[in-house]
């Protein structure tokens, strides 16, 4: 019955209705949208700190990080990679030695990371060999490597040029060996095109002198923003004597990027919420002041404060359910749309590097069905709120008063 | 960060090389009234420059993961130029530097290619190290980059304590000599970095007669911060006065041709 | 059977700073199954004694019993509940809900006390016949004239037969001849249902009409005719 007298009340006059529930349609859908491509900018530049280089999770001796100690390198246990990738929250591991040296060509020596991998399973961790701009990637000649632009111009070498590396061995060798460049790569990241470069891990082995030592498991997973959980629960499978870390530790940027790109989110949110509050607020207390005497009607033929409050608090939430539904409808067409085909920028603005990621020239969404339906969902909150105000003063009405429209 | 800590210690060997045939030079025993520090300080520091040397060498190194032995022979001219190849082991056999116009070069036989070290690699402190690059072109400048004062004179020794002239481009914030009396030979070098912590000690010990020259023939390296790891260095032969050119000090040399 | 009883009633209220005394001492008793006018001028009491009777005001001094609750003593929630069951309110501007047709007017006393929909339609069904009211039960108030309005008033105040319907001023916005018809309506249901009517009205034609008229003049009973044959 209240809803019915809700829905009536609502309907009668629809020009307002109407006129509140489209500046609610189009704001809910705009915040939504401002969601998904936030989303969508965070996705990227954290894609592309941690799909060119770390990896989403990265479990390695303790004590390796962050002074990156050569000399904490383990051999992973049979059975330890093919453990990690069982668990269905991980999509790819990369075995990696690091290791830290010259490279040179002519007169040209720059210092340079050098991190030897295998190429298929560092595929399915990183991007980098997906980023090739001249040259292929790797064959079966054991020596080659990939480098980045910025490296390749400084030591002005091509693909099929040989290059020197010269480290330190794990022994107080000096490790020296020729590589051959058998591709260049293109990340936008100046640090990783300027000062890796990679080799194949059974080459940097052997001139590092650690013969089946890795320093690192580079891990992709599913869900990156989720990274932190996921370590969590998979610490305890490695004990003390190794270190799960997730992308946040390497890319402190990233994470307060996130951190407050959520925060101007809330606020934004926030603005919103308020908005649409006053706009509900606004719409019930007019109404409710037209109705006074209709209230007195109701009061007078015995309906109870509490119902009539409820009645009212009803209408809010018919009126910003409609819109909330409706604004959610448009905002996930529109993020849909924004994910699929997005708004391409690279003709006018170049990528921009940030603390370890790539800030890419395009706008782009990204659906976050749980964080974006509960920012929508909110809203049927705010309605009540809202309308409570209103809806108190129809219930404090004092009957005869109000039947005389008072 | 990582590359250049793990890069000057990859060139902690041939560093120590450099700095070892540098070292090779004629004493002048001195005894004067009044003592000139300058003098003293320049003397210690070349008391293993003569007008050019040839030595052979043994260098035990000592680090927490590893200890190995390189055997390796030098060749010097004047202040400026040296250059180091080692013998031994095997694996490392003919690595050479050529130090020249305060720039380092290496050269790898296994790969046949000269490096130039980085201008970014020379002057980068290495920390708890037991050298840095910039020893490699600058230690032999202590008595014209620093002031001198005399800390304190025993029987025995002078003590010199060295700060940087205000517009020198030095590495170590202080660096304290003790010479002994005795044929003007130096007994411990400190070395203090900017916040006066010291970083490291080379200790002399070995004093031999070497033709009628008297020269410490053991130098210990020893960084403050790791009191397990340390460089000796003993020297085996030292010729002076050898007639060499400074064509000699090449990139043609330095590649063994 | 005494349905009303009033005990030296007194009822004041604030305009502006002055202290009105809209009732000044009223006793009145009302038996089940009366037809009672309160007459008098405006302004001589009669909406707020009304307004006591109905449970929508509590007086200032006095006792007053209506159909079994001590209304002057009552909570809101308890006058609520007392409106709803008790009491049948016939308003002189009808008061219909205008987002509500004919017959879901009429039904929504019935609503509000639960009765179930078959219940509902049938009993307001029947009464629309009653009343000649039939065809009009899906029209909004704004499409009916205003007879027809102050029909379906009645059909709600009578639907949920409560002990009392109240009616104030129902005519003054009624033509004559409406006016007849709707006082007709009323006897017929006071007779054949033994519905106990209060009425306000200065109106002769309702004041003919009534089988007892209680006349008020500032708020104080000048005269009862008591229960005429």
């Amino acid at each position: 019955m209240l809803l019915q007298l809700a829905y009536r009340n609502i309907l009668r006059n629809k020009r307002r209705s109407l006129l509140t529930v489209s500046a609610m349609v189009f704001s809910s859908s705009m915040l939504l949208l401002a969601l998904g491509v936030s989303a969508g900018k965070m996705g990227d530049m954290l894609a592309s700190a941690t799909e060119q280089y770390h990896g989403h999770l990265v479990l390695s001796r303790t004590g390796y990080q962050p002074q990156r100690d050569m000399y904490a390198h383990f051999a992973p246990e049979d059975g330890m990679i093919r453990r990690i990738l069982e668990h269905p929250g991980v999509r790819g591991v990369s075995p990696r030695l690091r290791a830290f040296g010259l490279l040179s060509q002519d007169t040209s020596t720059i210092p340079v990371e050098a991190l030897g991998i295998r190429p298929e399973a560092e595929a399915t961790v990183t991007t980098l060999q997906q980023c090739i701009v001249r040259g292929a990637g790797f064959d079966s000649s054991g020596n080659g490597c990939l480098l980045g632009t910025g490296m390749a111009r400084k030591l002005n070498v091509a693909p099929g040029d040989a290059i020197a590396f010269v480290t330190r061995g794990a022994d107080g060798s000096i490790g020296n060996d020729l590589l051959t460049v058998k591709g260049i790569f293109e990340t936008g990241n100046t640090r990783n095109d300027n000062q890796l470069v990679l080799t194949e891990l059974p080459w940097l082995q052997q001139v590092t002198a650690l013969d089946s030592q890795i320093h690192e498991l580079a891990i992709a997973v599913r869900a990156p923003m989720q990274a932190a959980g996921l370590a969590r629960q998979m610490r305890d499978d490695f004990g003390n004597d190794y270190t799960l870390q997730d992308w946040s530790v390497f890319l402190p940027e990233i994470r307060d990027a996130i951190i407050i790109s959520h925060v101007s989110n809330s606020i934004i949110m926030a603005i919103f919420y308020m908005a649409t509050a006053l706009c509900i607020f606004n719409t019930f207390y007019m109404s409710v002041m037209e109705r006074t005497r209709e209230f007195g009607v109701l009061l007078a033929l015995g309906m109870r404060p509490g119902q009539l409050r409820a009645m009212v608090l009803c209408e809010t939430l018919l009126l910003g359910g409609t819109a909330v539904l409706a604004g959610m409808a448009l905002g996930f067409c529109m993020n849909w749309y924004m994910q699929d085909i997005g708004v391409d920028l690279s003709g006018h603005v170049s990528p921009i590097s940030y603390g370890g990621g790539t800030i890419l020239p395009r706008v782009r969404a990204v659906i976050e069905p749980v964080r974006q339906t509960g920012a929508a969902l909110m809203l049927l909150l705010v309605c009540p709120v809202a309308g409570f105000v209103p809806a108190n003063m129809a219930a404090r009405c004092v009957p005869i008063k109000a039947l005389r429209g008072e | 960060m990582h590359t250049s800590n793990s890069l000057l210690r990859a060139l902690k060997a041939m560093a120590i090389m450099v700095i070892m045939a540098c070292m090779t030079a004629l004493p002048q025993p001195v005894r004067a009234q009044g003592v000139n520090l300058q003098q003293l300080v320049r003397q210690v520091e070349e008391q293993y420059n003569g007008d050019s040397s040839h030595i052979t060498a043994t260098m035990h190194i000592v680090t927490r993961q590893w200890e190995r032995s390189i055997t390796l022979e030098g060749w010097s001219l004047g202040r400026e130029l040296c250059l180091t190849r080692i013998l031994e082991p095997a694996k490392e056999k003919g690595v050479s530097t050529l130090k020249a116009d305060k720039q380092v070069w290496n050269y790898l036989p296994k790969v046949d290619r000269v490096i130039k070290i980085p201008p970014s690699m020379m002057g980068a402190p290495w920390m708890g190290s037991h050298i840095t690059n910039e020893d490699l072109v600058k230690s032999s400048h202590v008595d014209l980059d620093y002031a001198l004062t005399l800390e304190e004179e025993t029987a025995d020794f002078w003590r010199i304590a060295c700060t940087p002239k205000t517009d020198a481009a030095v590495v170590w914030g202080r660096i304290v000599y003790t010479i002994l009396k005795d044929h003007t030979i130096p007994r411990d070098i400190a070395y203090y970095d900017d916040a006066m912590v010291k970083v490291r000690t080379i200790r002399f010990e070995d004093v031999q007669h070497v033709g009628d020259h008297v020269l410490p023939l053991r130098m210990i390296v020893q960084p403050s911060e790791m009191p397990d790891e340390q460089t000796i260095l003993q020297y085996r032969t030292i010729t002076f006065d050898l007639p060499l050119e400074e064509s000699f000090f090449s990139l043609r040399t330095l590649k063994g041709k | 059977m005494t349905l009303i009883e009033l005990n030296n009633i007194t009822k004041r209220y604030m305009s502006g700073n002055q202290s009105v005394t809209a009732i000044a001492g009223l006793d009145l008793a009302v038996r089940t199954g009366e037809f009672v006018v309160l007459a008098g001028p405006s302004g001589s009491g009669k909406t707020s004694v009304l307004n006591l009777i109905g449970g929508l005001d509590r007086p200032s001094s006095g006792t007053m019993t209506v159909a079994g609750c001590q209304t002057d003593m009552a909570t809101d929630r308890e006058l609520a509940d007392f409106r709803l069951n008790m009491v049948g309110f016939i308003f002189q501007s009808y008061n219909l809900i205008p987002v509500l047709t004919a017959a879901e007017n009429a039904e929504f006393v019935l609503q509000l006390q639960g009765i179930p929909a078959p219940i509902r339609h049938a009993r307001v069904t029947e009464l629309f016949a009653e009343l000649g009211m039939e065809g009009l039960q899906n029209r909004r108030p704004g499409d009916l004239s205003g007879g027809q309005q102050q029909r379906v008033a009645i059909i709600r105040a009578i639907a949920s037969e409560p002990a009392l319907v109240l009616a104030d001023e129902a005519t003054a916005n009624l033509d004559s001849k409406s006016s007849t018809d709707l006082l007709e309506m009323m006897r017929y249901l006071n007779e054949t249902k033994g519905t106990t009517f209060v009425f306000s009205s200065h109106d002769p034609l309702v004041i003919e009409q009534a089988r007892r008229v209680v006349t008020l003049h500032d708020g104080r009973m000048v005269s009862d005719t008591g229960s005429r044959a």
